[in-house]
């Protein structure tokens, strides 16, 4: 039974690849997508897609008349809209000069395969699947020396129950220019699968937010690849809070000397939701820094994951690499694992790493409370600001109003469950 | 009738007696210091008073203006005017002093029928105080307690105790880890707020915190039990000769 099931979707995505005409890089993906990755290997182990390879989906046909996404409040003063994973220029805004978005070419699409199947992410369902039934991959550069002003927001709709959605994305910030990047994930739909390849060249620096919040139904598995040359900057900040199952799975290579990197992440889980976060962090050139904070907090029989590797290569002498996760459980049933991985080959390196996962303070809670707090609200207030804390420290000022909200709306519904 | 009034209070830790039938009743206008030796349950009498789970009565009662405290959480103990100064105030990551303040505050005014005090009227009032307990603008800025000296520490929390008009405070070894001059600050702190319709227990080891908060009683409490009560005299006597010749005579 799940043996035809498994092959359903293979069959599906086979169907679906044929009717495209530059099939070339489809082909590759397609031919290249054997399964659904094994709970018996290692990076899946904690994360487990057995439900949702039970599951009869197809590919979508994107519906490029679907116009109902205006509700938004959006913060971007430039918007790209994907809907069912297609790009739609109707519904985005213009963009600003010296920023460019265009379909590639069927050669392009194959550099974009190839150039992920260097990468760790050469075997991710997403890199291909999506590869195989994306509707076009998208380029989204920024010329070289301009530093972009306003924010650029990028919303993620659509797609239906029964259907996978499958936008991709090509991000170049071409030498010394910058961005800043909001992502926002609002799909309605059984399977997304996001697929990113960012490179920044030398001297770019860009700042991202991503947040996921799909619908309660929705399996999303996001993967990125990220390359980083020399003095290029990258701060990314994922708040993951919707979904049933939302993994954010991101490789980041340091390929160039004093670049730097923060992969920072807070995952809100309730329900049955299971939240993954998982990166790996290759230091391959010396003087870099990587830092990486991680908090999640957890109610109901939620599930939170966090595996971040990172490998210093013998060469990256003097490389500062930190890490630190910490989960809150609200719940008995709740649970969190984390799982960091240090692989250091050179001898001059700062790495560091904790991990704790635990309950709420009780000398805390207790100060609250002899001050007239009552437990609820002492509860609250310690939550908020074990997790403002991150906000402050990973997003613009002007935008940290913004993310915390969205934190809020997704805790309020733990913080009520829990303390009733 | 007394403002507190602790009767026959017994407590077990971890199946260990720690109090052992303490009796105390403070009224209006007094201030009561409770002195004894390292582990004679001064601390746990100050978080049973309190309410900290874990540290309930075995036997006995207390009585805050009349009312028994037994069945009320710690927040409840808070609002209805229970004050306890930590000897180790907690940090709290993230929680900005002011908003702190304002949600004690809010919290205590709401118990009392009184009306929440809007934003700016708050930060008006905690400058006020604040300054009188030498609390920068800059310290309520930052999250409570986290990078403040000892002496800060000490200075927030009767800054807490001067905002919340708790009807009775119980300060737990507030002189521990203070030198002279922060000594001096917080005494006049806590003097300042004292009136005939309040009370004030201060626990301690020394007599040195009793010259500037001078009591009106001195306890002596020891194996759980308060083995002697006198005037402020009695201080002294420990002062002097230690607390083992008293414990020897009970």
């Amino acid at each position: 039974m799940q043996h035809s099931i498994k092959n359903y979707y293979i069959n599906s995505i086979k169907n679906y690849t044929n009717q495209f005409e530059d099939t070339n890089f489809r082909r590759i993906a397609c031919n290249d997508f054997k399964s659904w990755p094994s709970p018996r290997e290692e990076t899946w182990r904690l994360s487990r897609l057995g439900s949702l390879s039970r599951k009869k989906i197809k590919p979508i046909n994107p519906n490029l008349k679907k116009n109902n996404y205006n509700t938004l409040n959006l913060i971007g003063s430039t918007i790209i809209q994907f809907v069912d994973g297609a790009y739609r220029e109707d519904l985005s805004s213009k963009l600003p000069s010296g920023v460019n978005l265009s379909v590639l070419s069927d050669s392009e699409s194959l550099k974009y395969l190839q150039k992920i199947k260097k990468s760790n992410l050469s075997d991710h369902p997403s890199t291909n699947v999506s590869l195989s039934c994306t509707p076009s991959i998208m380029k989204l550069t920024v010329s070289k020396d301009i530093k972009v002003k306003d924010f650029l927001e990028i919303i993620y709709e659509g797609g239906e129950d029964s259907k996978s959605v499958h936008p991709v994305l090509y991000l170049e910030l071409e030498e010394n220019s910058s961005l800043y990047l909001i992502e926002r994930f609002n799909h309605l739909t059984s399977l997304a699968m996001p697929l990113q390849l960012i490179e920044l060249r030398n001297k770019a620096s860009l700042n991202s937010i991503k947040i996921f919040n799909d619908n309660e139904k929705t399996y999303n598995l996001s993967a990125n690849c990220v390359y980083l040359s020399k003095e290029s900057y990258l701060n990314s900040f994922s708040l993951i809070k919707g979904g049933i199952f939302t993994r954010s799975e991101t490789h980041a290579y340091l390929n160039g000397c004093n670049a730097k990197l923060n992969l920072n992440g807070i995952y809100i889980s309730c329900n049955k939701q299971h939240h993954d976060l998982t990166t790996a962090i290759y230091h391959d050139v010396p003087d870099c820094t990587s830092k990486q904070i991680v908090r999640g907090v957890l109610g109901g029989k939620s599930t939170g994951v966090f595996q971040g590797k990172v490998r210093v290569a013998k060469d990256a002498q003097r490389t500062d690499g930190q890490q630190m996760s910490r989960a809150i459980l609200l719940s008995d049933t709740a649970s969190a694992n984390a799982k960091p991985e240090l692989e250091i080959y050179a001898d001059d390196v700062i790495c560091a790493h904790g991990a704790t996962v635990g309950e709420l303070d009780d000398d805390q809670l207790f100060y609250l409370n002899s001050r007239g707090v009552h437990m609820d609200k002492a509860r609250e207030i310690l939550i908020k600001a074990f997790l403002e804390d991150m906000i402050n420290q990973s997003v613009d000022n002007s935008l940290h109003d913004f993310v915390f909200k969205e934190a809020e709306l997704a805790l309020s519904s733990i913080i009520t469950k829990e303390t009733l | 009738m007394s403002l507190l009034e602790i009767k026959n209070a017994h407590l077990k830790l971890d199946d260990k007696n720690i109090l052992n039938g303490v009796s105390l009743s403070v009224n209006k206008g007094e201030v009561h210091a409770i002195m004894g030796p390292n582990g004679s349950g001064k601390s746990t009498l100050s978080y049973m008073l309190a309410g900290r789970d874990g540290y309930e009565l075995e036997k006995g009662e207390i009585l805050l203006d009349g009312i028994s405290l037994s069945e009320m959480e710690a927040d409840e103990r808070a609002r209805s005017g229970l004050f306890l100064a930590f000897q180790y105030p907690v940090e709290l990551p993230g929680v900005g002093g002011m908003s702190f303040l304002r949600e004690a505050v809010n919290s205590r005014r709401k118990f009392l029928g009184e009306e929440e005090l809007d934003h700016l009227a708050f930060v008006k009032e905690a400058r006020k105080e604040a300054s009188k307990m030498y609390v920068k603008d800059e310290m309520l800025k930052r999250a409570v307690n986290v990078g403040f000296s000892g002496g800060e520490k000490k200075r927030f929390e009767i800054l807490q105790m001067a905002m919340l008009k708790p009807t009775v405070s119980i300060l737990d070894e507030t002189d521990s880890g203070l030198d002279v001059d922060a000594l001096k600050i917080v005494s006049d702190g806590v003097n300042a707020q004292r009136n005939s319709e309040n009370a004030i227990v201060v626990i301690t080891h020394y007599q040195r915190l009793l010259d500037y908060i001078v009591p009106d009683f001195v306890h002596i409490l020891s194996d759980g039990v308060i083995i002697k009560s006198a005037g402020p005299e009695l201080a002294l006597e420990v002062e002097k000769n230690g607390y083992s010749g008293l414990i020897n005579a009970a």
